[in-house]
């Protein structure tokens, strides 16, 4: 009887850690939602075959109540990574280097051409047009992120612009 | 007393007649301003473009002669540029197609000249730009001469390098590079303006940031007709 009960309760364990496994697998592929720090469109602009620097962009959305901070990136095949900001000062465009980027709480940060961006450097070879990178993004709560990033053409105008 | 009044009566006809005549001279853009939405005149007669020679990407001499004959579109890039560089070269790309969409009788000809002539070597620049557009063309040569042009187009650029804490040091104009900085990597800040040449050579207009390409191909139509008029 006793044997009964142990062999039922094993069988319900595992049961509920198959079905938990699961529901994590299912989550994980997900688009790239933890539920607090959500990407959304990220691509790689396309670049030529000997370019020495490709620029990388997204939506980071932060849905916690404090400031989280991308504190980098990764991927491979790059000497270096960086992250970056454009700034417009008087006409000079000014590229500068950032610890971090910060989200403010239930804010989003708009990774754009002439703004916020992740400088991918030297690559050992520059992925084309149409291509899925893998990277992996780091935040100063400890979490990373994985994410699938197309590679594709973009200029400042081409969110707002069709072609006609 | 009369000799006087005479004198400077005499002057200031003078002067007003020597104005008259600089202006009958050459064309007056600026009535075009208010129509204008992407472009500024830069028009100036007086102050033409000093004499330059430098490489096209496939080698063969680029001087004041490449300008003439045509219209085209200047602008300064370097390739190490990972965001507004290749922004404005995609942005050319999409404003050659909005012209041709447009039926325009002219679509200019663009031409990126580097700021950056040390590691953007002809051959790097003819991979590099052919990338955007096939018909574009890059420009690179002596430091000194693309400096000139620069300084014509009343451009800007500084040269930045990280220290080992990586703090960022901006060079002053001539200052050399460091030993390590081709190791280490160095970046430019610079302006983005796109000229709009003429084909005497000579600049016509600029473009400042951001390039709306929808705007900068109407107004290089409206150039480009009072030019010709």
């Amino acid at each position: 009887m006793l044997n009964n009960i142990k062999k039922i309760l094993f069988i319900l364990v595992a049961f509920v850690s198959i079905t938990a496994t699961n529901a994590a697998s299912h989550a994980h592929q997900n688009n790239h939602v933890n539920h607090q720090i959500t990407i959304t469109d990220p691509w790689i602009r396309s670049a030529p075959i000997n370019a020495p620097a490709l620029g990388l962009f997204m939506n980071i959305s932060n849905n916690t109540n404090q400031e989280v901070r991308l504190i980098s990136a990764h991927t491979k095949g790059y000497k270096r990574i960086e992250l970056h900001r454009t700034i417009d000062s008087n006409g000079v465009m000014k590229m500068v280097k950032q610890a971090f980027m910060p989200i403010p709480a239930h804010a989003k940060l708009h990774l754009k051409p002439g703004s916020w961006h992740i400088m991918l450097i030297a690559p050992e070879q520059v992925p084309s047009e149409g291509e899925q990178v893998s990277v992996s993004l780091k935040f100063n709560d400890g979490s990373t992120q994985t994410i699938q990033v197309l590679v594709r053409k973009g200029g400042m105008m081409m969110q707002h612009h069709s072609m006609h | 007393m009369r000799a006087k009044f005479f004198m400077v009566a005499g002057a200031a006809i003078l002067l007003i007649a020597a104005v008259l005549y600089s202006l009958s001279g050459s064309k007056d853009y600026r009535s075009l301003n208010a129509k204008l939405t992407a472009a500024q005149i830069m028009h100036n007669p007086q102050r033409p473009l000093s004499t330059f020679s430098l490489s096209d990407h496939n080698g063969d001499v680029f001087n004041n002669n490449s300008l003439m004959g045509d219209w085209s579109l200047v602008l300064f890039i370097y390739t190490h540029c990972p965001d507004v560089c290749p922004t404005e070269l995609a942005n050319m790309a999409m404003l050659k197609a909005q012209l041709k969409n447009k039926h325009a009788a002219i679509i200019p000809k663009v031409v990126a000249i580097t700021f950056d002539p040390l590691r953007d070597t002809p051959k790097v620049l003819k991979t590099y730009v052919a990338h955007f557009d096939k018909a574009f063309i890059g420009v690179s040569g002596d430091t000194q001469q693309i400096d000139q042009l620069v300084k014509d187009l009343g451009a800007y650029y500084e040269r930045v390098v990280y220290d080992e804490a990586g703090k960022p040091i901006t060079l002053k104009k001539h200052e050399p590079l460091p030993d390590d900085a081709i190791e280490k990597g160095y970046v430019i800040n610079h302006t983005a303006r796109v000229y709009l040449m003429s084909p005497d050579g000579q600049v016509l207009a600029g473009f400042p940031t951001p390039h709306k390409v929808d705007d900068m191909a109407n107004d290089i139509e409206l150039l480009i007709k009072a030019f010709e008029e």
